[in-house]
């Protein structure tokens, strides 16, 4: 079977991921007032902080520059939203994976197909307007087109990995039934490692150094180093694609290794 | 049925699932956080049985069968612990997906259809997902807008609908692809009379011009009765009774005869008369204020105990209703369990000539 056929069978759950998604308007007006927000806090609380350096204040950030870092932080977090740890999760603790699982389809393929809907619905409806608001609000940096197109590349990628790690979030619903500790707990790693809190190059040298060698990384800082130019040449901006894409591809075989294994053993379903 | 090559063949099937143990409440529940003590449970037991291709079974069990969970085995959601079951040439737990196409599949606590979107939408993204061609896809959707009213479900998302109409769609979603062989676990089936009947014609088509195997469980005898031509009982991983629901019923060893009369005497007093008259006969009062009488077979013929009715009572009305499936059911795994008990007593035939 071609590639295509394959791709072709997995695009109705996206199309009725849509279909669904878009019954459930308001969610995304009342994402975007959280986004704004929570992005509203921590931008006034860091302009605080660099207020007194006129030029380049700490981690080599200018005001414009920790200002948008911080707001696009928030919209990729708002883009990596995309469901997927709390709907496996609730599959699998319900059993409704075994519906599932006797259709002719790979439900970690599903699932991502599913999720496509709800990142694009989460960046056109959610993260484009709130980074319009602030532009409005708050100087910002603004990209050369180059470190725009490699950004746009690499938010390509960390949508990839935030979809394996959240299914692997998910997958947990096998081992545990307090599905919703693990998935807090992630948010926090996940919140924290990848330089969404606090940018990474602001953490001491040794944390700094786990952050930078963890998958999540690739997820903010990644998209945001290629964003505000912040690498050496192309070597550096390629080798932030290329440790992307490196998680990308090791999380995403991880992903279908458990998945196989938790199916091959599959029990809590009820008799 | 006979004659036609099994389309599902299961050889030593056999389910084990580790339980934890937990002890009885909040100290249980906290010790568990220290230890973890499992439990192994059988839930299917060695059973191995074959089904005809093209024919309408219902298959059931009591204890060690496990009915769902063979279901899940033969839809390839789970691995049997050893054994093996094979539909249609397939091992369903090694070629998932490609067994997935040539089965149908209703849960009947679950439903496969998309919880936001109505049912048309739901059958669009069906079609692409099993490849449907043009024609087969127009064909069953013509049948069930006539069968099943499906029209009428119109653009109302599923979570929306009642449970009857929503069984009427999940049915509909298992038969949309032309499957070689639906099951049906357990499908509650919530339908009025009418679409009882709909149900029945729709699967009795699929099933003279496709060939199309039906598997149902159920604890409900109408929907067995309405479904199914044929019954698989399995006990304790022994296929116990494979033939038609009528043979099955044919086995029963009690009967029942219902009648009211035009005589004077308190009903106490007439069912005493009958249990003198006819030892081993249990006579009561039943819901609508007639008398009921429940007789062995291997004791009484029904001729024997109607010409004793006859002959005592001025009949108003009298009938015999069809022996109870469940009663027969019960007797089946009772019989097994003191077969079990005692193995070197041969078992007393259930066979009678009374049908």
């Amino acid at each position: 079977m071609s590639a295509v056929t394959r791709a072709r069978r997995y695009l109705p759950f996206a199309t009725g991921g849509l279909q669904s998604l878009l019954q459930y308007r308001s969610m995304f007006f009342v994402t975007g007032v959280t986004a704004a927000a929570g992005a509203a806090v921590t931008v006034f609380l860091w302009r605080a902080v660099y207020a007194g350096s006129p030029g380049a204040g700490p981690g080599g950030f200018t005001a414009a520059g920790i200002t948008t870092y911080l707001l696009v932080a928030q919209v990729l977090q708002v883009l990596h939203a995309n469901r997927v740890d709390d709907e496996v999760a609730a599959e699998v603790y319900r059993g409704d994976v075994a519906v599932m699982l006797v259709r002719p389809v790979s439900y970690p393929l599903v699932r991502f197909a599913a999720c496509l809907p709800v990142v694009a619905a989460n960046a056109l409806l959610v993260g484009v307007p709130v980074l319009l608001l602030f532009s409005f609000l708050v100087p910002m940096t603004a990209p050369t087109a180059g470190n725009a197109a490699l950004f746009a590349l690499s938010t390509l990628l960390s949508v990839l990995i935030a979809f394996c790690v959240n299914l692997l979030t998910g997958m947990t619903g096998f081992l545990t039934t307090n599905t919703w500790g693990v998935r807090m707990l992630k948010q926090s790693v996940v919140a924290f490692f990848a330089g969404q809190l606090v940018p990474i190059a602001l953490m001491p040298g040794p944390l700094a150094a786990v952050a930078m060698a963890l998958p999540f990384r690739g997820m903010v800082d990644g998209p945001l180093t290629l964003l505000l130019g912040r690498y050496e040449g192309v070597a550096g901006a390629l080798g932030v694609l290329a440790q992307q894409a490196g998680w990308a591809v090791a999380l995403a075989a991880l992903s279908a290794v458990l998945w196989r294994a938790a199916t091959g053993r599959l029990e809590v379903l009820g008799g | 049925m006979t004659g036609s090559p099994p389309v599902i063949v299961a050889e030593n099937l056999t389910k084990e699932f580790r339980v934890a143990e937990r002890g009885p409440g909040l100290l249980g529940a906290l010790a568990t956080l220290f230890t973890r003590e499992h439990r192994i449970v059988r839930a299917v037991d060695g059973v191995s049985f074959e089904i005809p291709a093209g024919s309408r079974t219902a298959y059931i069990g009591a204890n060690g069968a496990g009915k769902s969970t063979t279901i899940k085995m033969l839809t390839g959601i789970m691995t049997p612990t050893s054994g093996r079951c094979l539909v249609a040439g397939i091992e369903p737990y090694r070629e998932r997906q490609r067994n997935a196409r040539s089965i149908g599949v209703v849960f009947g606590q679950r439903s496969q259809l998309w919880w936001d979107l109505s049912v048309p939408d739901s059958f669009r993204i069906l079609r692409r997902i099993y490849d449907i061609p043009e024609p087969v896809y127009r064909r069953n959707l013509r049948l069930y807008r006539e069968l099943l009213d499906i029209d009428a479900l119109g653009t109302t998302p599923v979570r929306q609908l009642s449970l009857g109409q929503r069984m009427r769609a999940e049915i509909a979603a298992s038969l949309l692809h032309d499957p070689a062989v639906v099951f049906w676990d357990e499908p509650t089936i919530g339908l009025d009379m009418v679409l009882k009947e709909a149900v029945r014609v729709l699967v009795n088509r699929a099933n003279q011009e496709l060939g199309t195997t039906v598997v149902l469980t159920s604890h409900d005898i109408g929907d067995i009765a309405a479904i199914c031509d044929s019954a698989l009982v399995v006990d304790r991983g022994r296929v116990v009774h494979q033939g038609t629901i009528q043979d099955l019923l044919r086995t029963a060893d009690r009967r029942s005869v219902t009648f009211d009369h035009r005589d004077p005497l308190p009903l106490p007093a007439a069912c005493e008369e009958i249990e003198r008259g006819l030892p081993g006969v249990r006579a009561s009062e039943d819901d609508g204020g007639r008398i009921r009488v429940d007789y062995p077979v291997a004791a009484f013929t029904s001729r024997q105990v109607l010409a004793f009715l006859l002959d005592r009572f001025d009949l108003a009305d009298c009938y015999a209703p069809e022996p109870d499936l469940e009663d027969v059911l019960r007797r089946v795994y009772e019989r097994d369990a003191t077969e079990s008990a005692s193995p070197d007593q041969p078992a007393a035939p259930v066979e009678s000539g009374a049908a």
